[in-house]
This record gives structure tokens, sequence and C-alpha cells, in this order.
């Protein structure tokens, strides 16, 4: 019983080949509203499984699994440039560190906010992906790029959430990476560091594809200084969340 | 006082939000208020260390909250604070007027707060976390202030080189991190560095050593950050940034390695390999930097790799044992690098109004009526030039601290202090002048000044830093290695000194051509050199067959 509910689970906290579901779904919406419930609620529904699931089975297995499907969404992000897709991989290489939390027998609350700390990442460049879309017809790095000089406060958000999504200071995933390999073995901790080096070359092609680099593409509208202000305080939000859960992370 | 400080990392912060919420009201003239604050920062850090001398009160430690976000007043961090504070507002200054023509100039000025906030956070930080915070944003600040001009996208392969090196840094930190919290179960500095006193044979991950790993570690993460071979690639064509970022970077942030290493140094003082390790990829760094140095022909580029020879005796002086002074270097080097770049652009200038190059001496002779130069007896120059720079070194080290001799990282110093001084008036010697005599007496007068007082000095800062003469001794002690090879070293290293000399001096005496049957060699070395080591292409060809690994892998999988 414990092993199906944790195969199940394999699918919801994406673990490869599993997570090809996950992306397969994530690509099918336009909406960002679904994607966005989609990104949200889908790993929760792991975290739930996991709670109930017995991790004693196999946790060699699960962690080395764990390991492996982060490495490859994280190598597989260097040449994405749907942003969309990117989205999709960078959760698909986030939310296997669960498994690797979850080995590590914490609260339920907790495995609850660490998770939701990985996801915070990949919904804001589900935003940015929209805003894109929304203006330049396509979320493509490298189709229009040196945005930062026609519309920079839309660049200034794309900078930002790529900084999130790479896991740096003061963003949320930087405290739940410390928090994972604050128990970690070394060849975890070795493959998380590596994970979170290929999460930075992949944020730098990013903004190199989207923010940096001569402007070419249409003429776009920047975002309102309204929304702007909007993202900023969401993303104030989502640090202060961060913080509160992580006072003391490690 | 010590809650004062907490304005020393966090007013650079604040102005840095002023700049970018008022810099559409003020225009250009947010710059004065960034300045201010800096000013401000720098008065601050002043205070702070000299109530710290006055006080005479000992490390002092504070946190914001029970878990991470804490400062340690230290005479590293105090005397730190000041210089990164006050290279930071002559940055700052003069990039009020140097930067007014280009876009984003408020922008610019924020990105320069935020990178002072962040090495000041460095630099100061009493726990794990809080250090690991500020190490991994001078990178991200790093690299947006090297790809300041957005579009050109030279400028952001370069920043992205920088940036990929330093991220390349910041992970094996976080590494030694997690192996001293997993072991000792705490954050904050004072309590982690007494426990590590207590039990320094701590076992962690395959039964290693955890201070051994650690400093292993830490070294890595310096290596990178200072531009230790083979991680250097990015320092030389960081020049692509704003000159101001040039400065910034040269003398401060470049430095970061060197202080990392000085932070830990309770944890180097148990790791003698570590230490070895040191100073075998400094000595090859300095080596490495100054040979490319002399191959380039951009001012901007030859001074890069110059810092990076520089970051090399650095880290050459740690792994010798003497922390305190590779400190006294990184500031002493941070002043001069700094005003070399921000004076670039006059060097530019004025060497298109005169190229500089000697007449030659027939010319002067028939032309300008000016006597040959003469030259002095060789054999008698040797003498001079060899023995006369080692007398003034060991006299002045006898009379400030004789016990100094007793440490190999001592002798190691003096070996180097000693070479300096030779090619100085071996230097001196190839100049064609009127009074060959005269002008030897000036230099080793000069020398002897320059020994005095950096020996003075460095002696003092040495006590100041390191006030427990016995944990001085125990760094030398950690860096020595077995008397016999250290003095065969040392014997076969001034042989190979002398033996380089003369025979620089015979190929100028004979002035041989270029074409003798070696030709071949020396251009194929040329090459080499002016290529970089083609260590740079190696990266680029790894890189691109990664990318393309990763693209296969993609459409092997559809994408999802």
């Amino acid at each position: 019983m414990s092993i199906l509910v944790l195969l199940l689970a394999v699918f919801f906290l994406p673990l490869f080949p599993a997570s090809v579901v996950f992306n397969r779904l994530a690509a099918a919406s336009d909406h960002l509203a679904a994607r966005v419930a989609l990104f949200v609620i889908w790993p929760q529904i792991g975290v739930v499984l996991i709670l109930w699931g017995d991790l004693a089975v196999g946790p060699g297995v699960i962690a080395a699994w764990a390991v492996l499907s982060a490495i490859l969404y994280a190598f597989r992000m260097l040449t994405v440039r749907e942003v969309g897709r990117w989205s999709a991989m960078l959760a698909s290489s986030a939310w296997p560190l669960a498994w690797l939390y979850a080995l590590q027998a914490p609260t339920a609350p907790s495995l609850v906010a660490f998770t939701l700390a990985l996801t915070a990442a990949p919904v804001l460049i589900l935003v940015v992906r929209a805003a894109l879309a929304s203006r330049l017809e396509a979320a493509y790095t490298g189709l229009h790029g040196g945005l930062a000089r026609d519309l920079p406060r839309l660049s200034g958000l794309i900078v930002v959430t790529t900084l999130a999504a790479m896991a740096l200071p003061l963003f949320p995933g930087f405290f739940a990476l410390l928090a994972v390999l604050s128990g970690a073995t070394l060849w975890v901790a070795i493959g998380i560091l590596l994970t979170w080096l290929l999460w930075s070359w992949a944020g730098a092609r990013l903004l190199e594809g989207t923010v940096f680099g001569p402007r070419s593409g249409p003429v776009a509208p920047d975002l309102s200084a309204f929304a702007a202000w909007w993202a900023a305080l969401l993303i104030g939000l989502i640090v202060a969340a961060g913080l509160v859960w992580t006072g003391g992370a490690l | 006082m010590i809650e004062l400080q907490w304005l020393i990392p966090l007013l650079p912060f604040v102005a840095a939000l002023l700049v970018h919420l008022l810099s559409g009201r003020l225009g250009q003239r947010v710059a004065r208020l960034s300045v201010g604050l800096n000013l401000v920062v720098l008065i601050l850090a002043a205070y702070q260390l000299f109530h710290y001398i006055a006080a005479d009160s000992g490390p002092q430690w504070v946190a914001l909250t029970g878990g991470w976000g804490s400062l340690q007043i230290d005479p590293l961090s105090a005397i730190m604070a000041l210089v990164v504070s006050g290279i930071s507002l002559v940055v700052h200054i003069y990039s009020v007027r140097y930067m007014v023509e280009e876009p984003g100039y408020g922008r610019f000025f924020m990105l320069l707060d935020l990178m002072t906030g962040s090495i000041l956070l460095m630099v100061m930080a009493g726990d794990l976390i809080t250090l690991l915070v500020a190490w991994h944003l001078i990178g991200v600040m790093l690299y947006f202030l090297l790809g300041h001009n957005t579009e050109p996208p030279r400028t952001q392969r370069y920043a992205f080189w920088t940036f990929i090196a330093y991220r390349l840094g910041d992970l094996p930190l976080v590494l030694a991190a997690v192996i001293l919290f997993q072991t000792y179960g705490v954050l904050d500095f004072p309590t982690l560095f007494e426990r590590i006193a207590a039990t320094p044979d701590a076992r962690t991950f395959l039964d290693l050593p955890v201070t051994g790993a650690v400093a292993f570690l830490v070294a890595l993460a310096a290596f990178a950050k200072s531009a230790q071979f083979p991680l250097h690639t990015w320092l030389p064509y960081t020049m692509e940034g704003p000159t101001p970022v040039s400065a910034l970077m040269h003398a401060g942030v470049v430095n970061a390695g060197g202080i990392i290493i000085n932070r830990f140094a309770p944890v180097f003082v148990h790791s003698g390999e570590v230490l070895h390790l040191l100073f075998v990829v400094g000595l090859l760094t300095a080596l490495i930097g100054s040979v490319l140095m002399l191959t380039q022909n951009d001012i901007k580029k030859a001074l890069g790799y110059s810092t990076m020879g520089q970051m090399g005796f650095m880290v050459m002086e740690a792994g010798a044992g003497a922390f305190a002074l590779a400190i006294f270097h990184l500031i002493a080097h941070g002043l001069f690098k700094g005003t070399l770049f921000l004076n670039a652009g006059n060097v530019i200038n004025a060497a298109r109004r005169h190229d500089g190059v000697p007449n030659d001496p027939l010319y002067d002779f028939l032309v300008e009526r000016k006597s040959a130069p003469a030259s002095l007896p060789w054999l008698m120059i040797a003498a001079i030039t060899l023995i006369v720079p080692l007398a003034i070194l060991v006299i002045v080290h006898a009379w400030v601290a004789p016990g100094f001799f007793q440490q190999q990282g001592a002798i190691v110093l003096l070996f180097f202090g000693w070479v300096a001084g030779v090619q100085v008036l071996f230097s001196a010697y190839r100049l064609d002048t009127e009074n060959p005599l005269r002008m030897m007496a000036l230099i080793i007068l000069s020398f002897a000044v320059i020994v005095v007082g950096y020996v003075m000095v460095g002696h003092t800062f040495e006590a100041f830093l390191y006030p427990d003469a016995a944990f001085r001794a125990a760094l030398y002690s950690a860096a020595g290695i077995h008397e016999l090879t250290f003095n065969m070293l040392v014997v076969l290293l001034a042989v190979l000194m002398v033996l380089g000399w003369l025979g620089a001096y015979f190929t100028r005496v004979r002035r041989q051509p270029v074409d003798d049957g070696r030709g071949g060699v020396w251009l194929s070395m040329y090459s080499l050199f002016s290529r970089e080591l083609y260590v740079a292409d190696i990266y680029e060809r790894g890189t691109a067959r990664l990318l393309d690994l990763s693209k296969r892998l993609n459409v092997w999988l559809r994408w999802s």
C-alpha cells in the first residue's frame, strides 16, 4: 500500500519520467490562472501523499532518484526557449528536492511551506510569461531581446523573478535550499549544489535572451506603474513570508 | 555603539532604495544623495575602527534575531569596513561626472550602493548565513554592474563569465557552511570557532577531518572570487564594464578571497595541507598572471592580469601562514590599483599626444646633443644587485622582529622581497642613464625606506589583526614543511632566479637576433601566452558541448 502511495506521489511531486505528465499538463493550457492553480495545487497533492506514505521503504533509492531528476531538468532548462516550458521545467527540477527534505522527517507544515517556497519562483515566471506573451505575441527567449531599453519596468520584473528562479538571497528558494542541505549527505549535497548552479546558468541565459542585448522585435507598451507596484508588493510579500518561515533556516 | 554599526552595511541598501525611488524626480542630482550617504558610511566606519582601538574591549558580536542576521566587530571587519567604504566613496565621487552621459545613471548608482552594502555585509558578517547571503549578493551585483550597458553582446558575455565564476565560488562556501553546521550545530562565528578550537579533530563525510574539508572548500570559494588559476578567465575581460566598476572590482570585490580566508583562519590553522595548496595555487597564479600581463597591449587588460598576479601573491602569502600580510597586501593593492584604473583614461589621452617611446641613443647623441649613456662594470653591479636587497631585508627584520626568522613563512616572504629588490635594481641597470651610480644609490635608498616602512607597518598591522602571538605562530607552523625539503626548495629557486637574470643580462649584452634557431620556440610561446593559454577557449568549447547535449536531450524527450 505504502509503495503504491509513493508511486502515485511520484506523479505529483514529479520525478522523471513521471514528471512528463506534469510538463504536458502545464503546456496544455494557455490560461494564466489555470496554470498558476496547477503549479500551486499539484505538488501539494504530492506532499499529502508523501505524508500518508512511508518513506522508509527505500530512502536511498528515493534520494538518488530525486537528485537525478532535479539535475536532469535543471540541465534541460539551459536550452528551453519558451518561457512557459522553462517555468514548468524549473518546477520539475525544484520539486524533487521536497522528497529529499521529506526524508529528513520534517513536520507537515514545514514540508508544505518548503514546497511552497520552491513553487514561488515558477509561478512568478508564469506571470512574466503572460506579460511577455500579451505584449510580444510570444514568450520566447532570444526572439525579442534587449527589452531593458524600451520596457524598463517589465525588464525589472523579469530580472527579479529570474533571481528568484536562481534561488538567490533573499528569495524563499535560497532558504529552502539551505534547509534541505543542512540535513543532506555528501553526494546528495553535491547533487543539490549542481542543480543550483545549473539554475543560475539557465537564469542568466534567460536574461540574455530577453532583457539584455540589442533591441529587436515589435514596439510594445511597458508595464503600467500600477502593475509594477502590484508586482513589487507581491514579490515583497513572498520574500517576507520566506524570511518569516525561515527565520532561522538551517 | 554596536547597534550604530548596523548602519554601516544597511545605509548603502537604504541609499539604493532611495536612489531607485527618487531618480525620476531628482534626475541626475540623485547621485549626490548616494555620495552623501556613502560619506556617512565612511565616517561611521572610521569611528568604528577608532572606537574599537580606543575601547580595547575585544571583538563584539550582535544579532538581529535568534537565528541569523548578525555582525561581528573585530579587527578584520573594522579595518576592512573602513577600506571598502573609503574606496566605494572615491568610486562614487568619480562616477558622478564619469557616468553622466551614460544611460541608466540612477540605476548605476543604485547598483553601486547595493554592491557596497553587500561587500560591507560580507566583511562584517557574524554568522554563516549572513555571510552566505552577502557572498551570493556580491556576485549578483557585480553581474549587473558589469552589464550596466545592456546592449553590446560582448558586455553581456563577459558579465556572464564573471557571474558563473562567482557562482562556482558560492557553492563550495555553502557546502563548507553545511559541514560546519552539521558538525558543530551553531551558526555564529564566536561559538563556532570556540567549538572548532575545542574539538579540531572532528570528522565529517567519508571520515574526512572537518577542518581540512572546510578549509579546502573555503579555499575553492576564494580561488573563484579572487581569480586564481584556472578560474581566472573572467577577470581580464571585465574591462568591458564601466571604468568605475573596474576600479571598484579590482580594488575591493576581487579581494573577497583573501578576506574569507582570514575570516576562517581558526579553521586553516588546523589544515596545513590546505595551506600548502593555497601556496602552490597562489604561486602558479602569480606567475601566469604576470607573464600574461607582459603580453597585453591593452592597458586595462594588462591591469587586469596584473590584478590576477597580485591576487596570486595574496593567496600565496596566506599559504605561507602570513594571513595578516595578505590583508595588508590586498589593502595596499586595492588602493594603488583603484588609482591606476581611475587614471587609465588620462594615461590613454596622454599616450595619444605623446607615444612615450624613448629616442634611440644615437639620435640623442647626434641631434639632442646629450652625452652617451654610461654603464658600470657588470660584476660589481651584479654583486650589489644580489647582496644589497638581501642585507637590507635581513637587517630591517632583525631590528623590528628578531623572532620572525624562525618561521619558514617568513623566509618565503623574505625570499620574495629579495627577488623584488633585485629585480628593481636589475631593471635600473638596464636603463640608459648618464649617471648610473647616482640612480643605483637612489634606488637602494628608496628600497631601504620602503622596506623599513613596510616591515614596521606590516608587523604592527599583524599584531593588531591577530593579537594572540601563539595563534600567529600556530599559523606559520601549520604552513611549514619538512626543513630539508624547504631549504632545498629555497636554494633551487634562488639558483633558478640568478640563472634567469644572468640569461636576461647576456641576451641584452649580445643583442642576439630573434631568429637564432630558437625563434620558433619563442614564437610558439608568445602565441600560447597571447592566446592566454587557451583556457577561455577550452571553457567555451566545453560550454558549447554541454548546450548541445541539453538541446539533444530536450528534442529526444519532446520538451516535456
